[in-house]
């Protein structure tokens, strides 16, 4: 099955990750501010 | 990354910035912020080496010709042979395709930008976007 990426107006995706300092980011905790989430391709 | 160049204009609009790597950690802090160390990184570097995320945000695989006739392929493999890398098998996948998307304070998506090759928005496109997304009582 694809999924689709989300478009203007839908539900944002979860998004729960380690991160490299060694701890977690979650979307959720980011709610009441603009966030943007950028991915990335291959760094090398 | 030009974010972080420009990371006063977010965060006088009060906005989180979150970047998605699926590279393995070590070969991300040679190549991605030019001698900065994470700690000091004014946003959140979130890893996602199995790439759940990338599926479930619908982020689609590029066609091998889109990457091998892609001159940013050759200019990153020119910076890390200057740099003193060598050139080696990697297992890292190169059609992986990434994606910018802004998501508004309520949790929904405000700007949508998944790639189809080598393309991404402008930086001020982006915090255009974000600014909007605050509602017309914040702009």
């Amino acid at each position: 099955m694809t999924t689709t990426p989300p478009a203007p107006g839908d539900t944002a995706p979860p998004l729960d990750l380690p991160t490299l300092r060694g701890g977690r980011v979650a979307l959720r905790d980011l709610r009441g501010r603009p966030v943007l989430v950028s991915f990335l391709r291959h760094a090398g | 990354m030009k974010v972080r160049q420009r990371w006063d204009r977010w965060d006088a609009i009060g906005a989180a910035a979150v970047f998605v790597v699926f590279d393995e950690p070590e070969l991300l802090r040679r190549t991605m912020f030019d001698g900065v160390e994470v700690a000091d990184l004014p946003f959140e570097v979130a890893v996602d080496q199995e790439r759940g995320a990338y599926r479930a945000w619908g982020l689609r695989r590029a066609r091998h010709r889109d990457i091998w006739l892609d001159p940013n392929v050759y200019r990153t493999y020119w910076r890390l042979l200057r740099a003193g890398d060598r050139l080696r098998p990697g297992g890292a996948d190169l059609l992986q395709l990434g994606g910018d998307f802004v998501v508004d304070p309520g949790g929904s998506i405000a700007y949508a930008r998944p790639q189809h090759r080598d393309d991404r928005p402008a930086v001020g496109e982006l915090l255009a976007a974000a600014k909007r997304s605050r509602g017309p009582g914040e702009r």
